[in-house]
């Protein structure tokens, strides 16, 4: 076992100081929630083992899902905040399997903006406790403006998904924008199909998709059912009749290259948004609102920057995203985020927000160690 | 000083290896009874032949248990991981040709596409509750090209030990990644190639350890691969 960091004595002070509960999960996971909220890409980067049954296990590979699992199956009340502090386990090429990780998962706080500048001030504060006199750079990232900014330019609901998802991954995002400006050619459909489609007759079509199911033995109760083919084969022959304006082109470049430090972010969004002659409404609101609650910390505003293509395509991140990083040192120490759409994925009955951060303690460690 | 070849232990690819080999004027003097998995080439004292299941020689080749052998490429790249890094193709032998493809039910009229299959996979959990299922045994391959090549993330792989074509109609997959000769199958099976859905054209394959040798032996496997590429120019 590694040896658990110097510092986690006074980490866990901290939390306590800052009324967050520690939590402790068991190292054993089941696997199929890392595996389903994810992707199989991790499968490759996890422990995995089975019981005796069959069932897939693994070691937790991070703190986040394991720490919801267990709200959800305790039942708690909200608004709750847990911290954590323990071990993870990945296969790396490089480093070690295991290594620390600590932070704080602040569930059913409705007031976001509050509950998001929280969740960066106490990472903040965790870093310079740890790794004190060091600069620090926060980075933040906000999906919710991304897809307002979308909305606004009128884009239609394929398209908008579609750059949604593949927000926050550069190369994702040229591919799908070179498509939108060129879509590929249709492929050609059977006769009665294509008629019901240039018709836009969604019933009908749908009726055909279910005769079609029919004579090839597929159930439309085990996967996708006749009305969602048919609606998405509708969707698509309206999408190709349209084409990305070039001034909405343009104005989708500009927004992506938006860097401001978060002062003047919500100005330059502001702006950014007159130009292009759009009106960001509540997604903006709520950014300003974020931004004033983060000054409202005391930290460093100048040291915040607004980075408008930062993103991670995960699809339970649902708005803030955000990065910690330190003065010499080449990897980011904090990654953090809001996650909407987390809880209810993995079985809570009633949607419940939530925010977190984790902090490496390696990498830290090894900061503190060169310093 | 010798090295070993490994070639398959049965079917049609079997006899075709053995015909590339005498070709190459490496004759394999079969064993009398079948059912011996070692052998010799004739008049080569230092040249031992080990038959296998295809599988086995791509994974004895990674951990250079053998010097070299044929297997398929599907085989070498699913079943190594950093497959370049332990082994190389030394040669491409025009045989055991397959392609190995992403295959949805043909009444998805609406998905033709890799791209097409990103959207579905996206909304799929909101749908149904979970996550787009492929019925696949190259789970290497599938992570792949999906995750990888393009950038989809949220998708479920189910183990399939055979008779995958049959997963969507069982219920068990909503799709399929799967090895394809003709297509026929899949036809069969009313299943769709996708337009970019050709994951890897494979074929039989002489493939080289790169595990570190004597010089002589060095020499020997060299030897080998040219009679091997030589043969089948």
């Amino acid at each position: 076992m590694t040896r658990i960091p110097a510092i986690a004595p006074a980490l866990t002070a901290l939390f306590a100081e800052r009324s967050a509960h520690m939590v402790d999960v068991p190292v054993i996971q089941p696997a199929d929630p890392f595996l389903d909220m994810a992707g199989e890409d991790l499968r490759r980067r996890i422990f995995l083992t089975e019981s005796e049954t069959g069932a897939a296990l693994c070691l937790r590979p991070e703190f986040t899902i394991p720490v919801c699992l267990d709200h959800i199956a305790s039942q708690a009340g909200t608004p709750r905040r847990y911290a954590y502090l323990g071990e993870v386990f990945r296969q790396r090429r490089e480093g070690g399997n295991e290594f620390f990780q600590a932070g704080i998962e602040d569930l059913g706080e409705t007031d976001a903006a509050m509950a998001d500048a929280r969740s960066i001030a106490d990472a903040h504060a965790l870093l310079s406790l740890a790794l004190p006199g060091r600069g620090l750079t926060v980075t933040l990232g906000d999906q919710s403006v991304f897809e307002a900014v979308l909305a606004a330019l009128g884009l239609p609901r394929g398209w908008r998904m579609r750059l949604a998802r593949a927000f926050g991954s550069a190369e994702q995002l040229e591919a799908a924008l070179a498509d939108l400006a060129n879509p590929p050619k249709a492929s050609a459909l059977p006769g009665r199909v294509a008629e019901l489609v240039a018709d836009g007759d969604r019933a009908a079509l749908a009726a055909q998709i279910a005769e079609g199911m029919a004579e090839t033995g597929l159930s439309p109760a085990l996967g996708r059912t006749p009305d969602e083919i048919a609606r998405r084969l509708i969707e698509k022959a309206e999408l190709r009749s349209v084409r990305l304006s070039a001034e909405a082109f343009s104005a989708l470049k500009a927004f992506l290259a938006i860097r401001a430090s978060l002062d003047t972010a919500a100005d330059v969004l502001e702006g950014f948004a007159a130009s292009a002659g759009v009106s960001l409404g509540a997604a903006l609101e709520r950014f300003s609102a974020r931004a004033q609650a983060v000054a409202g910390h005391g930290l460093p505003v100048g040291a915040i920057i607004y980075d408008a293509a930062f993103g991670r395509p995960l699809d339970y991140y649902t708005g803030l995203v955000f990065e910690i990083s330190a003065e010499g040192a080449a990897r980011t120490l904090v990654g953090g985020g809001r996650y909407d759409r987390l809880l209810t994925l993995l079985g809570a009955t009633a949607p419940i927000p939530g925010v977190g951060f984790s902090v490496w303690l390696d990498r830290v460690e090894a900061l503190r160690g060169g310093a | 000083m010798s090295i070993t070849i490994a070639l398959p232990s049965k079917g049609r690819l079997r006899e075709q290896a053995l015909e590339v080999f005498a070709k190459a004027g490496l004759p394999v003097e079969e064993p009398a009874d079948q059912r011996r998995y070692r052998a010799r080439v004739g008049g080569r004292d230092d040249i031992e032949v080990a038959f296998l299941s295809a599988s086995e020689i791509a994974s004895e080749l990674g951990q250079g248990n053998v010097d070299c052998g044929v297997t398929g490429e599907d085989l070498v790249r699913e079943t190594l991981a950093e497959w370049d890094a332990k082994v190389e193709i030394a040669a491409r032998l025009g045989f055991g040709e397959a392609d190995v493809v992403v295959a949805v039910p043909d009444i998805w009229l609406d998905v033709s596409t890799m791209a097409d299959l990103d959207d579905v996979a996206a909304e799929f959990r909101q749908r149904h509750g979970r996550r787009l299922r492929i019925a696949t045994k190259y789970w290497r391959l599938t992570q792949q090209f999906f995750s990888q090549m393009h950038g989809i993330q949220v998708y479920r792989i189910v183990e399939s030990l055979g008779a995958t074509e049959g997963a969507p109609a069982a219920g068990s997959a909503d799709i399929i990644v799967d090895i394809t000769t003709t297509g026929s199958t899949l036809r069969a099976n009313h299943l769709r190639i996708l337009d970019d859905g050709v994951i890897l054209k494979s074929q039989a394959c002489l493939v080289a350890s790169r595990r570190e040798r004597a010089a002589a032996d060095a020499a020997l496997l060299a030897d080998v691969r040219a009679r091997v590429r030589a043969a089948v120019a």
